[in-house]
């Protein structure tokens, strides 16, 4: 117990570290391009070309496969394949409640994996939650959050979307842990393909609702996120200071300071190099309004070709 | 005879004035959880009607609900934050006009039909700096419930909804980050031109 506890901290120590000293100059390369709007989104330009990516890889590709799924597939299918996903997940939620120390949480959930695994039909049908067994939503990069490190830039990832720096061990940590990662067969495609049919209603929400579906998208996967780390105890009280909020004076120099430390004193030397890799990014965000132009070119071109 | 018709009169006056104060203490005294309930009790309402009264109907119904529970100036406000002191009169009751029209079109769009929906009510919080939250649950059949929380200031003598978080999201931080970032970068017309574009969406669907 005691070697767990030290390894699990210098675990901690290590990732904590890597991850702090990576924000810290992922935000000194970003202070330096002047035009921050939110402090948790400094790569707010290269974000948006892959969000307009992702966004028209769904309109003419999966977005169109999805409808066509959901057409061919009863709900009672979905709800099942949705459920056979969730369960094999619970595996990774039981071991994610044990590293945050949620004992009672983690013998719930192995009792939900044993139940829907064996009366369930290997997850197919969620009995547990029948039984007053409530789903859990716990992941590594939760776990990351708990031990206090920080979420860091918020990035949106080719096909995958939201995430910040924090969720890519999160995200790496999940897969490694999933049993559907190791079936030969490519079976996650259809977990996302299930996924994105299910989300339908929410996706149309955006959409028809938001003024800039990009900063909704942004500011409900932030905050949706915090709320799940701290299980639903948000601080409301930020939200509560209406007085402040109406004549808000103070944040926005906050943010900028809070930015600008990335550049000062030992963190100076390593901004030459990120100088490097700002321009990489700025030259991956060329290629996505590329990439996002020839889907919408070939899109024409197919709508020509149609009139015709 | 006519002092009979004189107390006759006189407390008739006397009662009409009793009933006029009675009536206003009673609308003063509606507690915050009061407001929060009545006003989801009409939504509900609304949703099961949702079909017959369609779109328009449905709006008119929410347009009394929402002024009486919610202070939308107020939100509107807030959700631009210093921006609109930089604002003139003439554009502060533009946007609060739109943006009055833009919540109740979004109500009359999203809460159309009526599947056995209900809210339950879990607590209520006294906040530091005065205000109240209402902490609800939205209760959907074969579905995860939905934690709503409104949270209330007083208007004048009576509670009004100036923030709704559903499941940890809040309506307010959405449209604080989106409103402030299109009046900054395209200015005050391009947002008033953005919002009617959505009401008018709504309108037609």
């Amino acid at each position: 117990m005691v070697y767990h506890t030290q390894n699990k901290k210098s675990l901690l120590q290590v990732l904590s570290m890597s991850l702090c000293l990576s924000v810290l100059l992922l935000t000194g390369c970003a202070s330096t391009t002047g035009s921050i709007v939110s402090k948790d989104d400094p790569y707010e330009e290269v974000n948006r070309s892959i969000f307009e990516f992702n966004r028209d890889l769904d309109d003419h590709i999966t977005g169109p496969v999805s409808t066509a799924y959901d057409f061919i597939t009863p709900d009672f299918v979905q709800a099942g394949i949705g459920n056979f996903f969730n369960n094999l997940k619970d595996i990774n939620v039981v071991l994610n409640d044990l590293m945050q120390g949620k004992l009672l949480q983690a013998g719930e959930d192995t009792g939900r994996f044993l139940l829907n695994t064996t009366v369930g039909l290997a997850g197919i049908f969620d009995v547990a939650t029948e039984v007053g067994l409530e789903k859990h939503d716990e992941d590594f990069a939760q776990t990351l959050a708990v031990w206090g490190v920080p979420k860091g830039p918020y990035l949106v990832l080719p096909i995958l979307g939201s995430s910040t720096t924090r969720g890519i061990p999160g995200y790496i940590f999940d897969t490694a842990t999933n049993p559907a990662t190791y079936i030969p067969v490519p079976i996650r495609a259809l977990e996302m393909l299930n996924l994105r049919a299910q989300s339908e209603g929410a996706l149309n929400v955006i959409e028809e609702g938001a003024l800039d579906p990009y900063l909704f998208t942004r500011e409900s996967f932030l905050q949706s996120r915090q709320h799940k780390i701290t299980d639903g105890e948000s601080e409301l009280e930020d939200d509560l200071d209406i007085d402040a909020l109406l004549d808000d004076e103070s944040t926005d120099v906050n943010q900028e300071n809070q930015l600008n430390l990335g550049n000062s004193g030992e963190f100076k030397q390593a901004s030459d190099t990120l100088n490097s890799t700002e321009s990489s990014l700025e030259k991956t965000s060329q290629s996505f309004d590329e990439l996002s132009d020839r889907i919408d070119e070939l899109e024409y071109k197919e709508f020509k070709n149609k009139r015709r | 005879m006519l002092t009979e018709f004189k107390n006759k009169f006189f407390f008739a006056i006397i009662a009409f004035f009793l009933s006029v104060n009675f009536a206003n203490v009673q609308a003063e005294s509606q507690t915050a959880k009061q407001v929060v309930e009545t006003f989801q009790a009409e939504l509900l309402a609304v949703m099961q009607q949702g079909k017959e009264l369609g779109f328009q109907g449905r709006y008119k119904k929410l347009d009394t609900a929402i002024a009486k529970s919610h202070d939308l100036t107020k939100i509107a406000r807030i959700v631009i934050g210093r921006e609109w002191a930089k604002l003139n009169e003439a554009q502060q009751q533009e946007l609060v006009d739109v943006f009055t029209r833009l919540s109740i079109a979004a109500y009359a769009y999203n809460f159309k039909e009526f599947s056995g929906e209900s809210f339950k009510f879990e607590a209520e919080e006294e906040t530091t700096r005065g205000g109240v939250i209402v902490h609800t649950y939205l209760l959907i059949p074969d579905d995860k419930d939905v934690k709503f929380d409104y949270m209330l200031k007083k208007k004048g003598e009576s509670w009004r909804i100036i923030n709704i978080i559903a499941n940890g999201v809040s309506d307010l931080a959405l449209k604080r980050s989106e409103y402030t970032s299109i009046l900054k970068a395209d200015g005050f017309d391009a947002l008033i031109t953005k919002i009617s574009e959505k009401i008018d969406n709504y309108a037609k669907q």
